[in-house]
């Protein structure tokens, strides 16, 4: 269970920087990597990568509406369309997030597997 | 076996990054457009501090720095120290806030939507491509060159633009593109044409030949004629009748043939956009501050984001503040410390076909002036995302493009096939040194002289100076033409139907002070039929401008406050006129009757009269003439104008257009028919918005909406505005079109003008920015903002937010 806590800290660090820097999918790769090279466990490895992604993807999304509020959020609310519901944006945003990172923790931990 | 199978996840995380990485038909890319680091979170901007800003910026290609300062209203004032830095500066901040809108609308005229949308943009752009829209910029472009300063400013705005797109990472890229997923690609001078001569398209492009000839051929040259007059029964000319002529007329070519073409069509849809404009000036002996008043309000389609951005630009040689068109330099409506200036559409004819006689199916020739001529080859290609090139071959005779083959179904209902367009956008012009010198003019010559290269679309160019002149010149460039020469299709084989040249432009109709004390334009008829020589047959209904003339001869003492009342005037003097007469006829007990009788004749926002009588006159419209004249789709016909209904109502109760010919047994009358309409009229309302009540308010009946440019992006849109008015109300706000942008300028002999505007929209084309709607409500309460007109970058004023300042 700890070392789940802490691969979750880490990929959510690491996805951080990774995401300033490099295209989006690149937070994907970083976990398949980390994952590989980490010997992650394959049983625990989508979960840990997707709640990894859910609360990057999805606290990023949270925080940066809360720092620098602005009517775009709501507006795209209405456009995805989540019937305007900010709450089901940042759920949406971190379900993606959550995908991403949990499939390529996946794949990252299997391929390591014998 | 074992390789595969740890390395089968491999797979699908790739696969699914892909799939998350592309757009899929309208599904945007998710992946890429959610994430916090790169997608739409990232293109919020928060609200602007009251605590001013300052920042450097550096930019290749200018000459000396330039100093930028924004207002509350994110607006700018450029100051340079030369118009090339002037032009830079004005793409580099206008891109900043409307690349995609810039970029968006130049693939729309260029008919390139296709690389952004797929297959189904491509009918559009075909259309697009066939009217001649790449050629009559390439034309407008080569015009435009010749004037050395008109190049300076064309290359330098486009520098300007690039520096901005170059400066740009994928993740700062505007929402719509993240939207659609693709990116900016580079400016060029000739989009900038593609620009302006789209305006051709938006406002020059109305054709009715077609429709007309259909009339021709099922009713005879006399019934087209008496139920579409060449004056209508009501006006009130934009050159007042008996106004001096200072010119000797050319002499006017003899009348071609008479010729009835083959007319016809296949069905398609059509939009008929309600565009048009106000304009007006008032000379100082009727205003309280002695000084002449201007004001405009162009009507287009209302977007988001807003066709309009408001900037100063001040050089050497220039200061001038007013409205701009994104992807175009110079200010297109303003005023600077002398002159006002502003335009609304003239709806001359400047637009005609002429049926073409192939010698055989290979259409390399036609028979024309007794001899078969070659016709020219133009090759477009399309690049069509997703899908390969389209290439598509469009034949060109010495009349213009043939825009769709007798085989090919048309892209709007109004365009013959077989026939080549002649139109006055294809002609070699230099719009933008129009533009360019009325920025800098000092008086009524140089206005004068400005105008003079003016060709399309042609446009009231209404004046005022501070030297106490109030001037309005109809201007473009006209085809010299015989009288009604192109309200019918043409035969193109005969030499005598061509265009026989253009009206000189210093003959167009204009009117300098005249003693009424103001002139005024509203796209109604330039001139009364006096005028020598012929522009067209059909101009905008004539309310708006009887309407504001009626109300420009009472006022007194006039002010720009009551002037901005005369902008937000929701007076409906067509039902002035309509209402008693049908009300006379109708016999029933409805609660609408009574609403109807105690109605105070204004389109208001919350008025039900206005609901039930617009919805009546568009039935009675339809059960009038809809039997005679949109019995078939395959053969579109003009409907008779209003004009014409009420003198059918006044004058001839017993004409057989009555009677519904589709009942066979009866024979309705006029009486019957206005009941019936009246009838159906209540039976929509009730359909649409239940039972007699608030529902039927006329605000949210018409439903006035500020419409992302993207079709169907409601999430990025203003609708249900509260707003009155309607399409023959000098408050023009319909359904999708209204006033673009109000502004009214009092000048001033010693001082600065005083000047107030808004538009519906904001300066920001991003939709996460407060200024990308801030101005709506504003506009919505027939309110102005009043307008910065700075002296010099560093004036002290507490209206300044952000000061930027650009070196290379």
């Amino acid at each position: 269970m700890k070392s789940t806590i802490l691969s979750i800290i880490i990929l959510i660090i690491v996805g951080a920087l990774v995401g300033f820097y490099l295209p989006w999918y690149a937070m994907g790769i970083q976990a398949g990597i980390l994952a590989f090279l980490l010997r992650f466990p394959t049983k625990r490895a989508f979960i840990t990568g997707f709640i990894s992604g859910l609360l990057l993807w999805g606290g990023s999304a949270w925080w940066l509406n809360i720092s620098n509020p602005s009517a775009l959020p709501a507006r795209m609310a209405f456009l995805l369309p989540l019937k305007g519901s900010i709450i089901l944006l940042y759920i949406f945003t971190g379900l993606i997030g959550g995908i991403l990172l949990g499939i390529w923790t996946w794949a990252g931990a299997r391929l390591r597997q014998k | 076996m074992k390789i595969i199978k740890s390395a089968f996840p491999l797979v699908i995380a790739l696969f699914l990054t892909y799939a998350m990485n592309q757009s899929w038909g309208t599904i945007p890319p998710f992946g890429k457009l959610l994430s916090p680091y790169h997608g739409f979170w990232i293109n919020a901007e928060q609200a602007g501090s009251e605590e001013m800003s300052e920042e450097e910026l550096t930019i290749s290609g200018l000459i000396k720095p330039v100093k930028i300062v924004y207002d509350e209203m994110a607006i700018p004032h450029i100051f340079a120290e030369n118009d090339h830095d002037l032009f830079l500066a004005q793409g580099y901040v206008t891109a900043k806030d409307r690349l995609w809108q810039m970029e968006f609308q130049t693939h729309f005229a260029g008919g390139r939507i296709s690389e952004i949308v797929g297959e189904k943009g491509l009918a559009s752009d075909q259309f697009q491509r066939r009217m001649g829209s790449v050629y009559g910029a390439e034309q407008s472009f080569e015009g435009m060159k010749e004037d050395p300063q008109a190049k300076v400013a064309l290359e330098a705005y486009s520098e300007g633009v690039n520096a901005y797109i170059n400066s740009l990472s994928e993740r700062e890229l505007p929402l719509e593109y993240k939207l659609l997923n693709y990116k900016p690609e580079p400016w060029t001078p000739i989009k900038s044409a593609l620009f302006l001569k789209n305006m051709s398209f938006v406002l020059a492009s109305g054709t009715d030949d077609l429709k007309m000839t259909n009339i021709l051929r099922k009713y005879g040259r006399e019934v087209a004629e008496d139920l579409f007059p060449n004056y209508p029964f009501e006006e009130s000319p934009i050159i007042p009748t008996g106004s001096p002529v200072d010119f000797k007329p050319v002499p006017i070519p003899a009348a071609p043939a008479a010729f009835t073409g083959l007319g016809s069509s296949m069905s398609t849809p059509e939009k008929d956009p309600n565009i048009g404009s106000n304009n007006w000036a008032v000379s100082g002996n009727k205003t309280v501050s002695g000084m002449p008043i201007l004001a405009n309000d162009p009507h287009l389609t209302l977007s988001l984001p807003s066709i309009w951005y408001q900037v100063q630009l001040v050089a050497p040689g220039v200061n001038v503040y007013g409205s701009t068109m994104p992807g175009t330099p110079n200010v297109i409506t303003g005023f600077n410390k002398n002159i006002a200036w502003g335009v609304t559409n003239v709806g001359s004819d400047v637009l005609d076909w002429y049926q073409v006689k192939f010698k055989d199916a290979s259409k390399l020739e036609y028979w024309h002036d007794g001899q078969w001529k070659k016709t020219k080859l133009r090759i477009e290609t399309f690049k069509v995302k997703g899908k390969k090139d389209f290439v598509d071959t469009v034949f060109f005779t010495h009349h213009g493009p043939i825009v769709y083959l007798t085989h090919e179904k048309p892209f709007k209902s109004n365009i013959p096939v077989g026939h080549a367009l002649r139109w006055i956008a294809h002609e070699k012009s230099q719009e933008l040194t129009t533009f360019y010198r009325l920025n800098r003019a000092k008086n009524y010559v140089d206005y004068k002289e400005a105008l003079r290269y003016f060709s399309a679309p042609a446009q009231n160019f209404v004046f005022a100076s501070n030297e106490g002149d109030i001037a309005l010149w109809v201007n473009g460039k006209f085809p010299l033409k015989s009288k009604l020469q192109g309200k019918y299709l043409m035969d193109g084989t005969d030499a005598a139907a061509d265009w026989q040249g253009f009206i000189p432009q210093e003959h167009n109709p204009h009117v300098l002070n005249p003693v009424r004390g103001f002139v005024s334009s509203a796209n109604q008829f330039s001139t009364d039929p006096s005028y020598p020589y012929y522009l067209g047959w059909q101009y905008a209904p004539s309310e708006r401008g009887r309407r504001i003339n009626e109300r420009l001869t009472v006022m007194h003492k006039v002010t720009i406050d009551s002037l901005r009342g005369l902008q937000n005037d929701n007076m409906n003097i067509r039902a002035r006129k309509l209402l008693p007469l049908l009300l006379r006829s109708v016999k029933s007990n409805e609660k609408a009757l009574g609403i109807l009788k105690s109605w105070n004749l204004q389109n208001s926002p919350e008025s039900i009269g206005a609901t039930i009588f617009e919805t009546w006159v568009v039935n009675l419209q339809a059960f009038l003439w809809d039997d005679e004249f949109a019995s078939d789709d395959k053969i579109p016909m003009n409907r008779p104008s209003i004009d014409r209904t009420i003198h059918l109502i006044e004058q001839e109760a017993n004409a057989r257009w009555w009677d519904n010919v589709k009942t066979k047994a009866k024979k309705e009358t006029m009486d019957q028919i206005i009941n019936t309409s009246f009838k159906a009229t209540l039976d929509t309302l009730v359909k649409q918005h239940g039972a007699l009540g608030s529902e039927w308010a006329w605000y949210k009946h018409k439903q006035t909406g500020v419409r992302h440019l993207i079709p169907g992006m409601d999430a990025l849109s203003r609708l249900n505005i509260p707003i009155g008015g309607g399409s023959s109300i000098v408050n023009a706000s319909t359904t999708k079109t209204g006033p673009s942008w109000r502004f009214i300028v009092e000048l001033s002999k010693t001082g600065n003008p005083k000047a107030f505007g808004v538009y519906p929209g904001g300066q920001s084309g991003n939709p996460g920015s407060v200024h990308y709607d801030d101005l709506i409500d504003t506009w919505a309460k027939g309110e102005l903002r009043p307008l910065l007109y700075l002296d010099n970058a560093n004036q002290s004023t507490s209206r300044i937010r952000k000061k930027i300042t650009l070196s290379k």
